[in-house]
C-alpha cells in the first residue's frame, strides 16, 4: 500500500511539474513580448539581441524550444540568471539553505507553541487562554505577512533596537565554513559560539513573523480537533470512571485530536513557502524567496521559473511525506 | 472520509483548510436547510453574534468606500505636493499623514478600496463561473469525464496557491490585469472541487430521484434542482475568498507583480513605504491596517455565514 501510494504520487508529480512547465513556458512565449529583448536588457543594441536569439535557440519553432527547455530541466540545467550571471542551479544551491533554515525554525516554533495553545484553549474554553488562541487564529489568517514583517521591523529594530533589521549575520562578519549552508548548524560544527548566537539573533524576527500564519492554523486545528474529541462518548466514559482529568486529556483526547493537525501540516508547508517570498524581501534574508522576487522584478525569466518549479517540487514532496506519516498514524486510512 | 469529518470540527478551520488543503471541503455537504430554519439561522447570525455584526459593518463600509471613496476623499489621491507636505505625520488636515510625493494618505487608502474590490470581483466571478462549470460537468457525468476533469483540477491544487499565482503573473507581465488572470487561475479549482462534491451528494437525495422519475434529466435537472441547493456553500466560500483574493492581490503587488506605482493599491503603496519605515511609520501602518481589517471582516463574515447556512457544522 505504501509503495503504491508513493508510486502514484510520484507519477502525479511528474504530470504536475510537466503541467507547470507547460503553463509557464506557454504563457511567456505566447504573449506578446520578446524574451531575447528582456535577456539583453534595455540598453542592448539590435545585434546583441539577435545574438541572444541565436544563442538560446529563440528562432526555433515553439515545440522545439519547449523540448530543449524540458531536456535541460531534467538535467538540472535551469539556464543562466541574467542578473547574477551564474547558472541558476548554482544560485539555488547557494540560497536554498537559508530558506530551509528559516522555514524549519518557523515550523518548529509554530508547532511548539500552537499545539499546547490549542490544547489549553480547548480545555479552558471561553476562558483567557481560549481568547488568546482565538485572537491568534483569527488575526493570523487576516494579517498580511509582509505588513507584519515591516511592523515588527519598525518596532523591534527601529524603535526598541532589540533585534537586527535583517540579513543572516552582521555585515562584515565572515559566515561559518559551509557544511550544510545553514549558519546555525555550520557555526556549531565550527565550534564558533559567538557566530551561533549571532545567527540565532538574526533568525528571531523573520522566523517569528513567518511562523505566525502557520501558528494560527495549528492552533485552530488542534483546538477544533480537541473540542470534537472531548465531546465523544469515550471521553465521558473515561471521566465517569474517575480517571484523572490530566490523563483523560493527554492520554485519551490529544492523540486522537492530532489527526486533523497532521493533515494541516501540508497546508502549513505551503504557507511557510509562500510566506518566505514575502518575509525574505522585507528582512533582506538571502533565501530563494528573495532570489525569486528579485528575479521577478528584474525580469530574470530563467531564475523566476526555476525557483517556482523547485518550490513546487519541495511542496509536493513534503506533502507526500505528510501523507506517509498519516498512514502510520491512522491505519484506518486507505489511499 | 474520517479525516474529512474530523477537520470540520471547527467551521473556520474547515473553511480555511478548504482554501488550501484538498479534500477538506467535502465536509460541507448537506447544507440545504429548510426556509424557516434558514431564516432563524440568519437572525441568530446577525443578532446573536457580535463578531458577525462587526464583520458585516466593516464589509458594508468597505463596499461604500469602494463606490464613493474617490468622491469622498478629502484630496485628489494622485495630487503631488513635493515642496510643502512631504512625509508629514498624521494631523487634522491629513489624518493618516502624507508620503514622499506629498500625497494625502487617507485619500489614497480610500481610493485603493475600489481597486481591491474590483480585482476580487473580477477574479472571483471568473473563478465561480468556470469552477461551477467544470465541477458540474464532472459531478453530473461522472466516470471518465469526472476523472479527467478532476485530475486536471488537482494539478492546479498541487501548488501553494500564492506561488502558482506568482509564477503565472511573472510569466504574463507586471500589470494588474495579468495578476487578475493569474489569481483567477488559482481560485477556480476550489470551486470546481466544491461544486463537484455538492453535486455528488445532492443527486443522491430523494427529491432528485423524484425529479428524475418524472422524466427530468440533464442540464434542466442540474439547473433547477441540483445547483440551487449548492448555492449556500458557494456563497460561504465566496465570502471567505473575497478576503483572500484581496490579500493575494496586495501580496503580489507588494513584490512588484500587479498594480504599479503610483496606483493607490494597498500592497503597491506598502512596497514603496517599506523604504521609509524608519522616518514615516504611518506610511505602511495605515494601508496595512486597511488591508488587515478588510480580510478580517470577510473571514469573520464567511465563518458566520457558515454557521448560519450550514447547520451541520454548527457550534456546539
Amino acid at each position: 500500500m505504501l509503495v503504491r501510494l508513493i508510486v502514484r504520487r510520484l507519477i502525479f508529480l511528474i504530470f504536475v511539474l510537466f503541467g507547470l512547465s507547460l503553463i509557464t513556458f506557454g504563457l511567456s512565449h505566447i504573449i506578446p513580448g520578446d524574451p531575447a529583448r528582456l535577456m539583453a536588457g534595455p540598453r542592448a543594441g539590435k545585434s546583441a539581441v539577435e545574438k541572444i536569439r541565436e544563442q538560446y535557440g529563440l528562432n526555433d519553432p515553439l515545440p522545439a524550444q519547449y523540448v530543449t527547455y524540458v531536456r535541460n530541466l531534467v538535467r538540472g540545467d535551469f539556464g543562466t540568471s541574467f542578473t547574477t550571471r551564474r547558472p541558476v542551479s548554482d544560485d539555488l544551491k547557494r540560497y536554498l539553505p537559508a530558506t530551509i533554515e528559516l522555514g524549519a525554525i518557523a515550523f518548529v516554533m509554530s508547532t511548539l507553541i500552537g499545539i499546547p495553545l490549542g490544547i489549553l484553549s480547548s480545555v479552558r474554553r471561553d476562558k483567557l487562554p481560549d481568547h488568546v488562541a482565538r485572537f491568534i487564529s483569527i488575526s493570523g489568517l487576516a494579517l498580511p505577512v509582509f505588513w507584519l514583517a515591516i511592523m515588527a521591523q519598525f518596532v523591534f529594530f527601529g524603535r526598541l533596537g532589540w533585534l537586527p533589521d535583517g540579513a543572516r549575520i552582521p555585515i562584515g562578519t565572515d559566515p561559518p565554513p559551509t557544511v550544510t549552508g545553514m549558519y546555525t548548524i555550520d557555526s556549531l560544527v565550527a565550534g564558533d559560539w559567538e557566530l551561533f548566537r549571532l545567527s540565532l539573533v538574526h533568525l528571531i524576527m523573520p522566523a517569528t513573523v513567518l511562523a505566525y500564519g502557520s501558528l494560527a492554523v495549528v492552533t485552530r486545528m488542534v483546538r477544533g480537533g480537541m473540542l470534537e474529541v472531548l465531546n465523544q462518548d469515550y471521553i465521558r466514559t473515561a471521566r465517569a470512571k474517575g480517571i484523572a482529568p490530566r490523563t483523560v486529556i493527554f492520554g485519551h483526547a490529544v492523540k486522537n485530536a492530532m489527526l486533523p493537525t497532521v493533515t494541516s501540516l501540508g497546508l502549513q508547508i505551503g504557507l511557510l513557502l509562500s510566506g518566505a517570498f514575502l518575509v525574505e524581501i522585507v528582512f533582506s534574508w538571502p533565501g530563494i524567496g528573495r532570489y525569486a522576487v528579485e528575479a521577478i522584478q528584474r525580469l530574470d525569466y530563467n531564475a523566476t521559473m526555476a525557483t517556482t518549479l523547485v518550490i513546487a517540487l519541495i511542496f509536493v514532496l513534503m506533502n507526500l511525506v505528510v501523507d506517509i506519516l498519516y498512514l502510520f498514524l491512522d491505519p484506518r486510512i486507505a489511499y | 472520509m474520517s479525516q474529512e469529518t474530523a477537520v470540520s470540527a471547527e467551521p473556520a478551520a474547515a473553511a480555511y483548510a478548504g482554501r488550501l488543503a484538498p479534500g477538506a471541503t467535502a465536509s460541507l455537504t448537506g447544507a440545504s436547510a429548510s426556509q424557516s430554519q434558514l431564516r432563524r439561522n440568519l437572525k441568530r447570525f446577525l443578532v446573536g453574534n457580535k463578531l458577525n455584526l462587526i464583520g458585516l459593518i466593516i464589509v458594508v463600509v468597505f463596499f461604500l468606500l469602494a463606490v464613493f471613496g474617490q468622491a469622498l476623499a478629502p484630496y485628489d489621491p494622485y495630487a503631488q505636493d513635493i515642496t510643502g507636505s512631504k512625509l508629514l505625520g498624521p494631523d487634522i488636515t491629513h489624518p493618516m499623514g502624507t508620503y514622499e510625493l506629498g500625497r494625502d494618505l487617507l485619500s489614497r487608502v480610500m481610493t485603493g478600496t475600489r481597486i481591491s474590490l474590483q480585482v476580487a470581483a473580477v477574479v472571483l466571478s471568473f473563478a465561480v463561473v468556470f469552477g461551477t462549470l467544470v465541477g458540474s460537468v464532472a459531478g453530473y457525468f461522472g466516470g471518465i469525464v469526472d476523472e479527467i476533469l478532476m485530475r486536471f483540477t488537482d494539478m492546479f491544487l498541487a501548488f501553494p496557491a500564492l506561488i502558482l499565482a506568482i509564477a503565472i503573473a511573472a510569466s504574463l507581465g507586471r500589470e494588474l490585469h495579468w495578476t487578475m488572470v493569474a489569481l483567477a487561475t488559482v481560485f477556480w479549482p476550489w470551486y470546481a472541487r466544491l461544486v463537484r462534491g455538492q453535486i455528488l451528494s445532492i443527486r443522491e437525495r430523494d427529491y432528485v430521484t423524484a425529479a428524475e422519475s418524472i422524466g427530468m434529466s440533464g442540464p434542466r435537472l442540474l439547473a433547477r434542482h441540483i445547483l440551487p441547493n449548492a448555492v449556500s456553500v458557494i456563497i460561504i466560500q465566496l465570502t471567505l475568498d473575497v478576503g483572500y483574493a484581496i490579500l493575494a492581490t496586495s501580496s503580489l503587488s507588494f513584490i512588484g507583480l500587479g498594480a504599479q506605482p503610483p496606483s493607490p493599491e494597498w500592497g503597491t503603496m506598502m512596497s514603496t513605504a517599506r523604504n521609509y519605515f524608519r522616518e514615516a511609520w504611518w506610511y505602511t501602518t495605515f494601508p496595512g491596517l486597511a488591508l488587515t481589517l478588510t480580510v478580517f471582516a470577510f473571514n469573520v463574515l464567511g465563518d458566520g455565514l457558515q454557521d448560519a447556512l450550514d447547520p451541520r457544522s454548527g457550534r456546539r
